[in-house]
Parts: C-alpha cells; structure tokens; sequence
C-alpha cells in the first residue's frame, strides 16, 4: 500500500499498478516521535503524518514537494526506511508547458523508480482505466442548497472531525477547496497521450495557495457566490501559506468569514463548536438546538413538544454561563430586570457547577425551580447543562447582554479564563463580526493566573499591585511558555513585582489589541469577563486602545444576562 | 548611538509612522545616515577594514533602495540579483532589510501591523515584518519584486500578497527541486522571459556581456574568500554577529559588483595582519539573532570565541561557468543548499567545516522557518557521526519578543562548558 497526503498526488499510476493508496488522514495526538525526529515547529499536520507513517505499515509513502515541511519529511523517511518506496515528485508553482514537463519527467522518473521497487510494468492502457474509474467514482461538490446555511471552506486541509463538526452546526458545505477537497476528475476526449492527459487532469484542479495564480482561487469562490452563507477559513498550525490568504481576501469579501485554526490534533472541541455554531447562528440569525436534541427542537419547539421551555410555569427566566473559570447564572423578570445573579467557581465538573449555580442563584432570588419558565445556557459548558431549554453561543450572549447593558456598545472584548473574544455588533446588538484566540492560551485569565503563581501572588493582588509600577519593563512573548521563561528571568533580575506584572498586562493587552484589529474596533468599547475586574489589564489596554473602556460593574455576568435575555426571543 | 537613544529614536518612529509613515521613513533614513557617519570614523582597533568596507556597503545600499524606491526590487536572498544589477535595479532584500528594522528596535510595530490584517503568528517574522513595512506606507512602493521558490513557503506567498495589496508587481522564479538539464532549461527560459519583463519595464537593452562581467567578478571574489577561509580557520579576525550578517550583502544582493569584488580583495588581504589565536570557534547555521544580549557578550568582538562562518554565507561556492551565464545561474540557483534534499546542505555544512576548522556548529531555529528546523535533527545526525558536537538553540533571527534570554543563556552557557571540557580545560 503507498501512502499520499497531496492533492496533486498521482494515485491513478498507482492503480494502473494495481497498488493500492491510502490517504494519509491522521488525528494524532502526541508529536513525541515526530518533534524528536524533526522539530515542534513544524506543520502540525506534516508531524501527525509523521507519526502516522511511523505507526502504519506501509510499503511506500509519496509526496510532492508541495511545502517546507513536506521536503523536510521526505528526508527524514527516506533516511529512516531505505527499504520502503519513498518518492518526492516535483511540483512546480506555476502551469506553463515547461512548467507541466518539469512535472511530467518526475512522474516517469516516478514510475521506472517503482517498476524497479515491485518488478511490474508500467502500461499506459492501465493508467487510462484508472482515469475512468476515477472519473465516475469522483464527487463533485454539494453546491448552494435552498434554504440552507450553504458555506464554502477555504484554507488548508480540514480533517474528517472538523468536517463532521462544521456539519453538525447545520451547515450544508457547498465546496472545498482545502488540500481535503475536490477529487480527481480527467477529460479523456481530445488528441494528447494518456500522460499528457493524465498531467493535465491534475493540472486542472483549484490550485492551492503554493501555486503561483493564487486568483484562480477567488474566481472560483466568486463564481459559487450566488446563495453562499459565509466562507470557513481554515489553517493548521504551523502551515502558514494560508493566512496569507485571509489576510489578502478578508476586507474584500461581502460575505460573512469565519477563520478557525487547528493542529490536526483531537480539537478542544468545545472552543472550536463555540466559534462554528457561533458563526452558523450569525449567518442564519437562528440559535442552535442543545446539542444531541432532535430536529424539533430547531423549530423553536421544546423536547416536551411545548412552545416555550420544560419550565413553562413560571414566569422568570435564567440564563447561565458555564465557562472554565466561573459559572455565572443571572434571573430575569417577564419586565427583563435581572432579580438576581451569581457567579460560581467552576470546578472539575462543570455539570455540578452549573447546578450549584442554579440553587444559588434561586435562593437569592427567593424563588423555585418552577418560577423558571425558560432556561437558556452558553458558554463553554454549555452542552453539559442537562436542565437547559435552548443553548445560544457565548458571543451572540454577550452581544445581546452589552447591548441591553448599554446600547451604544459596539465592540467588546471578552477576556476570559481560558479564551479571549473580541466581538463587533451593529446598533441592535447583533453580532456583525467576531475573532477568537486559538488553543493557545497567550493573553487570557489562565494566562495571569499561571504568571500569577510564579509571582507568588493571588490573582486578585495583580491589578492592584500592578498601580505602582516605577520601572518601565517588557515582556515582549505573547507566548505563555516564553513570557513565563522571561518572568523568571525578570526574577533573577531582582525586578520589582509590580513593574513586572505592569509588563504582563501590557503583553496582554497587545494581544488582544491584536484580536481586536481582526473584527475593527468602533466606540464605545466594552470590556467583559473576569479579567476586567483587574484594574493594569485595564489601564493597559485602555492605552493601546486610546480609549476608555466601559465596564460594567459585575463584568463577568454579561454572556449569562445575554442568555436570559435569549429566553425572550 | 547607545541603547537608550535607539530606543527612543525607535519610540519616537514608531508613534509617527501612525499618522505620517513618509516622516517615519525619512527618519529611518537619518538614521542609516547617522550610522554609516558613525562606522565611517571607527578605528582598526574596533573593526577590521575589510569588515568597516563591508558595513559601509551594506548601508550604502539600503540607503539607495530608499533614496531610489523607483529603482528598487524586493528581492528574497535567492534571487539572481545579477540581472537586475545589469538593469541598473537596486535589490532591496526581504531578510536584510527587516533585519536593519530589528536593529532600530522597530520590527515589533511592523510584524504587529501584518498580524493585524491577518498573517499567522506562526509566520516567518523577516516577511511579516517586511509586509508591514511597505503595507503600513512608511517604506513607499518599490518598483516590482523578484522572488524564488527556494527555501521559503513564503517568498510566493509575500510577494503576491503584496501585489494584490499594494500593486507592487512580482515576477517568481520557479525553482524545481532536482538538479537535472531539463530542469535547469526550465529554469534558463524563466530567466530568458525575466530578462525580456525588466527590458519592457525599465527601456533598456539587456547586454550578456555585462553579465558575464558579474559572473566573472563572483568568480574572482570566491578565490579570495577561499583564501580569507584558510587563514580564519586559525586567526583570529575580530567580528560580531551583525558583521556575519553584513556578508549576505556581499554574496547574496550585490554578488559581482565592483565593491564587492573589492570587499572580497580586502578581506583576503586584512586578514593577514591578524594574530593566529587558540579560540573557541564556531560555525553557525541559520540566521544570526544579531540583537540577542547573552550571544552578543560571545560573539561580538570576543576574542575567546569567534564565528567562523555561517551556511548562508557560504550556500553556494563552485566557480560559475561564465560563458553560458543563463545557464550558470540556473545552476546556481538549483544547486543551492537552501534547494533540493537536506541531504546536500549536509554536505555542503561538512565540506565548510573541512574548510574552517571549527570546535562546534551552533544552529538557530528561527520561529516560523520549517524548512531549516525540519531538519535540524537530520544535521545533528550526521554531525555526530563524525563527532562534532552541535547546538540547537530555539528564537527569532528578528523578533526579539520570541527569544527568551534566559533559555539562550543557560543553553549556549552549557554548551560552551562542554566544549571547554572537551578541550581539556577552563578558560
């Protein structure tokens, strides 16, 4: 069996070998072998193919010389199985005639190397039938559905977990010009050898982002425009051709663009879920069904078939956000004024954390379960709320929490324990645009929590401590592993605490000025989250921002009050 | 100019190029100007003659791209500068000039600036900072870029970028990945079309003969540098990493222009008024962290340890067949070690080492630059089969954000401790 990852890869000479291919699709989740043998900056995916190739028993492996990474793998299996079919084919940048011959003699060469490795003849006539056969077993994509959240996916490879979970927001993928789409389709009309036509098949695809006309890309999503939703972005860490892509298109696009980014390894799924459905649900204007709940649901119907939640006796309604750090859970009246709130420690079990929030937040209240007569949940917990009616995305609550708050909101960045969001809304609160950091956790509340520990602080000295700074100081890596290094270090200096954490908050607040110049940043700008309890963090990204921010005095109930505020639509 | 005068200097650019990028840039220029005024003046003591020639050269001809940005191509360090110096053309280089940047302590305003339109933080910092540059308006449009293929994912990926953007026209060379002759024919008509592209763009009439001229400059400049290896393979010829870097002037963007050739004669000749020395000596892989504080303390005008060479200066080294000058170039560009399987960057590493002699080789993994990280394991195997002791040290060629001293420190610090002790003693 010979192993390709490349869209360009020529399985079809294979076949006519009668060999079989595998597409090499790994979901590892360890790079210990691969970062020994290469290094951690490598592609994420090229390391999990890596891993894959250690692990699997193939006969050969063939790639193309389609990346930085992609070479270097080459030489790092070539040297460590000389006695399997290791080849790297030439993949020019750009489609010239010389260009296509370049590529042509590296195919030949390609196939006397195998004919030499398994002893078989090469026929033309053989490589015809595998043409044929991968021109009626090719699928061409879905298109643009009626009625549908039709969305088009760009960007690198997406793997079958992230296809799986685009697809289970509702969307209908319309196309997929990633290194995961578009199979391989041949015309076999016309003058021209079986080579010739063979390389022109290939030839004829959407290029990728390493091929020189990049614009061939743009035609091809302009012309699939008519009834597309929004576009998926996606990269994978570590592959960089891509970003370039977003970065070129992203102000020119009158569609709605969501940029997600992977490392090919089992996702934190929940972030992930958070910015797909986040999307879907902008772009449809409908929030999503719990997850696992029967299509009823999504007509606005209850589980009991009712028209409103299981608690339809009451006349109060409660929103609760489950996040990594605190669950947070407010009460509303049938007038929309919030009764009461509260914020929990969420602990290992953020099912428990969300229950003691509900008892709590009922007993300030003075009220019982069944004086609740909708339950709305989000945040990142959302899906293990078991006593929720709907869920709604954090960034459409904490939309909808601002704009009730304060209606002339039209940014907000949400820091909080684990991810940081920055959010753009239009005059009525709904989200117009939004941007998330990735895994990493570079400028969030675990960030300071983390350089909190080092300093020997509680998490609640930081912002007051870090008011009387003296020493102008940097830290200069958004990395949270460098910046930790570079704490130490600034302790071994013997720094002053203060100066130091004052460098931390200004470390965090490029970060987020970063997150913030993905969606624009428009007065008023709201802060939310744990983290705008800290009065540095504050200070600092006031100065980068050259505005005040405005913050409400319990900034960490928003995406809970924009859930309540939910139970009302 | 003292560290806290740049850092103003640098506050002081960085707060302009906000709402007036053109005055930013003629700041920049004041301050290259001031600095080719400051090393004109410093003596022998403090830097070798070849190497004063060298920095004064190299700031020459950034100054040029920028006095000239009409006459100025972006380039990235593979392309055949030789061509666009026959057209009269400046190359301006995507590595080098960032480079300068990080010296002005300005490359975190510029690589902040392409993140925020939405390149990865993951990308090539060199490029990043170069896309920010031009895209923030402080560097004004140059007249077109020329790129390769070699090394980089980037250098398409920057260039085009930069075209949609800015208008700024590219023209890539496709560089294939085997050194066979119908490759290197793919090569020479992509070489024939760029000649017949800068012959409409610029009026003028291309003339092999100048070429040849190049050509036959490199090849006498690589006689000397051969003999400048020989003698610093045992004397000790005082250098700092910056120095090291100012050579991808001489052989990557200017290769076969008089000055150069002069720089080279110089070199070869200055050398031989130095001591020969008992040092710890290094060969270095991969792009210098020049600003990086722990590695400056030694290597910059340490006369206990010296920099003998680096891979990039030295990427490619065979005599050039003058005659066919297209097709000289072809090969010189397909037979770079930064081109094809690691497996001839290797040898090309050993063949230097053969050359220069040096205790140990230190590689740098620039963040972002996987073709060169990719295989830092594959080096250090075949390094240590012929026992050469090899450091691998993880950061930024520019961004002085992603390379955390204290990891530098103690790993370069370790390293030079067992070097020591391989030598048989303290120094």
């Amino acid at each position: 069996m010979i192993a390709y990852m490349c869209r360009y890869a020529p399985i079809e000479i294979f076949h006519s070998f009668e060999e079989e291919t595998h597409y090499i699709e790994p979901e590892t989740s360890l790079f210990e072998q691969a970062e020994a043998l290469m290094h951690p900056i490598v592609c994420s995916f090229v390391k999990c193919a890596l891993e894959d190739i250690i692990s699997a028993k193939y006969d050969g492996v063939v790639l193309t010389s389609c990346c930085d990474s992609t070479r270097r793998l080459y030489d790092v299996i070539k040297n460590r199985y000389p006695e399997k079919f290791i080849y790297l084919l030439e993949l020019p940048v750009k489609k010239t005639p010389a260009a296509r011959k370049v590529f042509e003699n590296s195919l030949r060469k390609m196939i006397r190397e195998y004919e030499a490795f398994s002893g078989k003849e090469f026929r033309e006539e053989s490589l015809l039938s595998a043409m044929e056969k991968a021109n009626l077993e090719s699928t061409r994509d879905a298109g643009n559905l009626p009625g549908a959240v039709n969305v088009g996916l760009l960007g690198a490879r997406y793997s079958p977990s992230v296809m799986d979970l685009i697809r289970r927001s509702g969307a209908n993928i319309s196309f997929n010009i990633s290194c995961t789409g578009q199979d391989h389709h041949f015309c076999l009309a016309g003058d021209g050898s079986v080579m010739e036509k063979y390389v022109e098949g290939l030839f004829s695809k959407v290029p990728c982002m390493r091929m020189e006309d990049g614009g061939e890309r743009n035609r091809y999503w302009e012309e699939h425009k008519e009834g597309l939703s929004g576009l998926i972005f996606h990269t994978v860490k570590f592959c960089d051709n891509y970003s370039y892509e977003y970065a070129g298109t992203r102000d020119e696009l009158d569609l709605p663009v969501l940029k997600i980014e992977t490392d090919y390894t089992p996702q934190a799924e929940g972030q992930l879920k958070t910015r797909v459905d986040a999307f879907i649900e902008a772009v449809d204007g409908q929030p999503l069904p719990p997850s696992g709940t029967d299509p009823l649901a999504q007509s606005g119907l209850n589980r009991a078939g009712g028209t409103i939640g299981d608690n339809a006796m009451g006349k109060y309604v409660l929103g609760i956000d489950s996040g990594s750090t605190s669950t947070n859970a407010v009460i509303l009246d049938e007038n929309k004024k919030v009764v009461a709130w509260t914020v929990v420690r969420t602990g290992a079990r953020s099912g428990q954390s969300a229950e003691k929030a509900l008892a709590e937040v009922l007993e300030k209240a003075g009220l019982v379960r069944e004086d609740l007569c909708q339950i709305v949940a989000t945040g990142y917990g959302r899906v293990s709320i078991p006593f929720a009616d709907k869920v709604v995305t954090e960034i459409s609550c904490h939309g909808k929490g601002a704009h009730y708050i304060n209606p002339k909101v039209r940014t907000i960045l949400d820091i909080g324990g684990q991810d940081s969001k920055a959010i753009r809304l239009d005059e009525q609160g709904n989200v117009k645009d939004f941007a998330m950091n990735d895994k990493c956790a570079a400028g969030t509340g675990r960030f300071l929590e983390m350089m909190a520990r080092t300093l020997e602080l509680s998490i609640d000295q930081m912002g007051p401590e870090s008011m009387n700074w003296k020493e102008d100081l940097k830290i200069s890596s958004m990395c949270t592993v460098f910046a930790e290094s570079e704490v130490i270090s600034l302790i071994a200096e013997n720094k002053d605490k203060a100066d130091i954490i004052r460098a931390l908050n200004q470390a965090i607040a490029s970060r987020n000025e970063g997150l913030l110049a993905r969606v624009g940043v428009e007065p008023v700008v709201m802060m939310t989250g744990g983290v705008a309890k800290n009065v540095g963090v504050v200070k600092a990204v006031e100065e980068k921002l050259g505005q005040n921010l405005f913050i409400y005095e319990e900034p960490e109930i928003i995406g809970a009050l924009g859930a309540a505020l939910f139970a009302f639509e | 100019m003292t560290l806290s005068i740049i850092a103003k200097y640098a506050k002081l650019i960085k707060k302009i190029a906000v709402a007036h990028p053109a005055a930013a840039f003629q700041l920049l220029r004041l301050g290259l100007l001031y600095e080719r005024t400051r090393v004109k003046r410093l003596p022998p003591e403090k830097i070798p003659d070849a190497y004063k020639y060298l920095n004064v050269m190299a700031l020459d001809s950034v100054r040029g791209a920028m006095r000239h940005p009409e006459k100025a191509v972006c380039v990235n360090l593979f392309a055949p500068v030789e061509i666009l110096q026959c057209f009269g053309l400046t190359p301006l280089s995507v590595e080098c000039f960032s480079a300068f940047m990080s010296a002005f302590l300005i490359e975190d305003y510029f690589i902040g600036y392409a993140e925020k339109t939405g390149m990865s933080d993951t990308l090539c910092s060199y490029h990043k900072n170069f896309a920010g540059i031009l895209e923030s308006g402080v560097f004004p449009k140059p007249k077109m870029a020329l790129t390769t293929t070699i090394a980089c994912d980037c250098n398409v990926n920057t260039f085009r970028y930069l075209e949609k953007k800015l208008g700024v026209p590219s023209y890539v060379i496709d560089v294939p990945y085997e050194d066979t002759p119908e490759n290197r024919g793919y090569l020479v008509e992509q070489l024939k079309e760029l000649i017949a592209y800068l012959e409409k763009e610029t009026g003028k009439t291309f003339r092999e003969e100048d070429l040849k001229g190049y050509l036959e400059r490199e090849n006498q400049s690589l006689a000397y540098q051969k003999e400048y290896m020989e003698l610093q393979a045992r004397k000790y010829y005082p250098s700092s990493m910056t120095l090291q870097l100012f050579k991808l002037f001489a052989s990557h963007l200017l290769p076969g222009a008089p000055e150069v050739l002069e720089y080279y004669r110089l070199l070869a000749e200055d050398i031989k008024k130095y001591p020969d020395r008992d040092m710890t000596k290094i060969f270095w892989v991969h792009v210098l962290p020049f600003y990086q504080k722990s590695l400056k303390k030694w290597f910059d005008f340490n006369p206990d340890y010296q920099i003998v060479g680096m891979d990039f200066d030295l990427d490619f080294s065979d005599f050039l067949d003058v005659e066919n000058p297209l097709d000289a170039l072809a090969g010189k560009m397909i037979r770079s070690i930064y081109n094809g399987p690691f497996e001839n960057k290797i040898e090309r590493i050993k063949e230097a080492l053969d050359w220069l002699d040096p205790d140990a080789v230190i590689h740098f993994c620039h963040w972002g630059c996987k073709q060169s990280a990719g295989g830092v394991m594959e080096l250090k195997k075949a390094l240590q089969e012929m026992d050469m002791p090899m450091l691998i040290l993880d950061g930024d060629g520019l961004d002085k954000r992603m390379t955390p001293d204290g990891q530098i420190k103690t790993r370069t610090e370790a390293f030079l401790e067992l070097l020591q002790s391989r030598r048989g003693g303290d120094r």
